[in-house]
């Protein structure tokens, strides 16, 4: 008699290998290993704690002093703009008011340099002719106060036409070779319009200047803004003033009944030569800062034609120290551990022949990596949210202590626009950075070089940067991981403003979410490769 | 000593990783130099000082030293060779200093082809950039005092380095923590201080920092203005190297391996 071989069959429900078990069983190796759960609270303390050191350091030289509106900060006037922040309000402006709805139009014929310009050092290039921001055109404002409200159609120097409101907007325009502009006042709401024969008129756009006075100021403008130049490391710098002139045809205001003012806006002193020049401050009033003097406004009317020469610029104002930022570079104490951390979560597994137990439970290596990657990249930006969330508000708070005030430097809150980027910017950086070292683990398989590879693209570009000529610096910090640390700015930069921006002064070259974009990529190539490896090699 | 010394070196030549970290030393500061020197651009930066500009490539070159001194200690930990090495050499001072001698030897080595190495790339490629007679400049000389001081100045920096990473290392044991710490000293302190905003304390971290005391030894220009002196910034940075090995020996005695 025969009997039917029966193999032995566990009681116990068979196990499954979905992704789910994959994920708990890498949290399970990550949680239970005590010096990792120290690493990450250690991280999330270095994050918190090297910050709010430096911030406690961090003393102005220079504090923001303000008198009668206008504030001194980095030896430049500044006003405070309609929200709040500072911005450079300086122009020449030929204005009348505007009662009620209205418009204005006008042919603006030529916008080009002119004045006498300063003798360029040697080692510098000289100024463009005509300065790549200089604006001329037509504006609606609520008064000639520096920082009031307004709204612009304009012609630039460089970068076409352009309708520009309340200091910080600015929107391209799309017709070719306009010349002609009109900005037209209903209610609230201000339209601009552009047109290259004076008869089809496209929309640039609308905008709502809320609390626009019912009499507003509405005419012609011209302003054309510092040149600045950097060479070295960026400390080597040449700035000049400079000045446009533009020639105005046809203007045209509703109802027009008035006669035209000329108005230097944000004068430090009276200028002298132009016709109606009444300086809107009164220099004793106001801390004035000796530097070159600025170029004579001034404006010629002759038949119906006006030629109005300008300097000055109306832009949101960008300081040059970034405090926020450079304290935040503390967080690069905690970073590091992250990095380790990532690196050693696979490098282990090499050392110990964990690496066999893992890849025998789940013969599907890729996934592994993956499982990994969410794992430890979801706990690195826990760790550096609750760092940087605990650092932001002190951090804040003991730089508005130490002189770093508001317009000029806003204070930072967790709720705040800037603040809460910076916070989960960090986190980001964090986490993102942590993967970056797990994908360099697999890669190399030993701790050292892994974390020696990420620590060298992630941090010491940063470092080369500053002591690297300023157009390499920059171009570095374009295409490394390191361009995500614009993330951590603590003041905004605007593309219609064109200062020199120096690795030296923790300025970055990428936008914020460009940077991230940079150090993500870098973490999906390396992750790539580290499936890559992982499936082909022996283990 | 001497068969202590022996076991080490033979030790260190057996596995391929120190003889690639090798090759990096001298690939990355060679490389890193010869890229500075040729992006400059006089009169835009004539300020420039010729010979730390030369010498940038240390800044780079640095991190495989560490990580040469890293590997010599900590993967003796990893594998549990220790335990042989210590069977063998039970004197521990023993077995640090060996150590210590070897990774000397080979950083001095390294070192010196790398420091030469760039020194020469700045020879070639600086005059072609505008650092030439014309603007008041003379062709770098390694026999030049001030050339001289700076380049011996950077190998001693380099062993110093390695030294000082040998010591963090034989106080941690573990590859990645130590290396975190050891890049934590070498780059994050250096770029906390080049940015920040207190002047007092950009002051203090140049004079007591390791690296940037450290790097001091690379100036030529401008010396009476330097926050601390070159010999007197490479000493510091020895007082860093010493403590981290005493660290190191201190650990090595009294823990259990």
């Amino acid at each position: 008699m025969t009997m039917t071989p029966t193999s032995y069959q566990s009681a116990r429900p068979t196990g499954r290998d979905g992704f789910g078990q994959l994920l708990l069983a890498e949290w399970t190796k990550l949680r239970t290993v005590r010096g990792w759960v120290i690493a990450l609270i250690l991280a999330a303390g270095l994050t918190a704690v090297i910050p709010i050191a430096l911030a406690g350091t961090a003393t102005s030289n220079d504090p923001v002093t303000c008198a009668h509106g206008i504030c001194q900060a980095e030896g430049q006037a500044v006003a405070t703009g309609p929200a709040g922040s500072a911005v450079i309000d300086s122009f020449y402006f030929v204005h009348q008011a505007l009662a009620g709805n209205g418009s204005i139009t006008a042919r603006v014929s030529a916008l080009h340099g002119s004045g006498a310009h300063q003798p360029v050092p040697s080692g510098f290039a000289p100024p463009p002719s005509t300065a790549p921001w200089a604006k001329a055109g037509l504006m609606i404002k609520a008064s000639t106060k520096p920082g009031a409200a307004y709204a612009a159609v304009m012609l630039t120097g460089a970068h076409g036409v352009r309708m520009q409101y309340d200091f910080t907007h600015d929107v391209a325009g799309s017709v070719i070779s306009a010349s002609w502009l009109r900005l037209t006042r209903s209610g609230d709401s201000i339209t601009g319009y552009e047109s290259a024969d004076g008869r089809h008129w496209t929309a640039i756009g609308t905008v709502v200047l809320s609390g626009l006075p019912a009499t507003a100021q509405a005419g012609m403008f011209v302003a054309s803004p510092e040149f600045q130049e950097a060479i070295g490391t960026g400390d080597g710098t040449f700035n000049s003033p400079t000045q446009a002139t533009a020639t105005y045809s046809h203007p045209a205001v509703t109802d027009s009944g008035g006669r035209w003012v000329a108005t230097s806006v944000g004068a430090q002193s009276p200028s002298g030569g132009n016709i109606n020049g009444n300086g809107q401050l009164n220099c004793n009033a106001v801390k004035c800062v000796k530097g070159p003097a600025s170029p004579a406004d001034s404006v010629i009317a002759a038949g119906g034609t006006f030629s109005v020469t300008g300097s000055g610029d109306i832009a949101p104002f960008e300081p040059i120290v970034d405090p926020l930022h450079v304290t935040f570079f503390g967080t690069l104490f905690g970073l590091i551990a992250l990095i380790a951390l990532g690196a050693l979560f696979i490098t282990a597994e090499y050392r110990r022949g964990m690496i066999r137990t893992t890849v025998t439970a789940s013969p599907k290596r890729g996934r592994i990596l993956v499982a990994k990657s969410i794992v430890i990249g979801v706990l690195a930006f826990v760790s550096g949210l609750i760092g940087a969330a605990v650092a932001l508000p002190i951090v804040s708070h003991k730089l508005v202590a130490n002189g770093w005030t508001p317009p000029v430097w806003p204070i930072l809150s967790l709720t705040s626009g800037i603040g809460l980027r910076v916070v989960l910017g960090t986190a980001a950086i964090a986490g993102v950075a942590a993967i970056l070292g797990l994908a360099a683990g697999a890669i190399f398989r030993r701790s050292s070089g892994a974390i020696m590879a990420t620590t060298g693209v992630v941090v010491v570009p940063v470092i080369l940067a500053i002591v690297l000529p300023l157009t390499t610096g920059t171009w570095l910090l374009r295409i490394t991981p390191a361009a995500a640390f614009s993330l951590q700015a603590g003041v905004p930069r605007y593309s219609q403003v064109s200062n020199v921006c120096a690795p030296y002064h923790s300025c970055f070259p990428l936008s914020p979410l460009s940077g991230l974009a940079v150090l993500c990529a870098w973490a999906a190539v390396a992750l790539a490769g580290a499936i890559f490896l992982l499936r082909r090699r022996d283990i | 000593m001497r068969d202590a010394v022996h076991a080490e070196w033979t030790k260190l030549r057996t596995v391929p990783s120190p003889a690639w970290l090798v090759i990096a030393v001298i690939a990355l500061t060679v490389g890193a130099s010869a890229m500075a020197a040729a992006i400059v651009k006089c009169p835009a930066t004539c300020r420039a000082d010729t010979t730390k500009l030369s010498l940038t490539g240390i800044m780079l070159g640095q991190a495989a030293v560490a990580g040469l001194a890293v590997v010599v200690v900590t993967t003796e930990y990893g594998t549990g060779m220790i335990l042989v090495s210590l069977g063998a050499v039970p004197r521990r001072s023993v077995l640090l200093a060996a150590k210590a001698l070897v990774v000397t030897a080979v950083v001095l080595v390294a070192g010196t082809i790398s420091v030469l190495g760039s020194v020469l790339a700045g020879r070639i490629l600086l005059p072609g950039n505008g650092f030439n007679a014309t603007n008041g400049f003379v062709a770098l000389s390694i026999l030049h005092g001030p050339t001289l001081r700076a380049a011996t100045g950077s190998v001693l920096y380099l062993v110093l380095i390695g030294l000082f990473s040998l010591g963090v290392s034989t106080a941690l044991r573990d590859a990645g923590i130590t290396t975190a710490v050891v890049l934590g000293v070498l780059y994050v302190i250096p770029l906390v201080s080049d940015l920040i905003i207190s002047p007092s304390w950009q002051h203090r971290l140049d004079r007591w920092a390791p690296t940037n005391a450290g790097l001091a030894i690379q100036a030529t220009r401008g010396i009476a203005k330097l926050p601390i002196g070159p010999w007197p910034g490479l000493g510091v940075l020895a007082l860093w190297t010493t403590a981290a090995l005493a660290g190191g020996w201190l650990v090595l005695r009294l823990r259990d391996a």
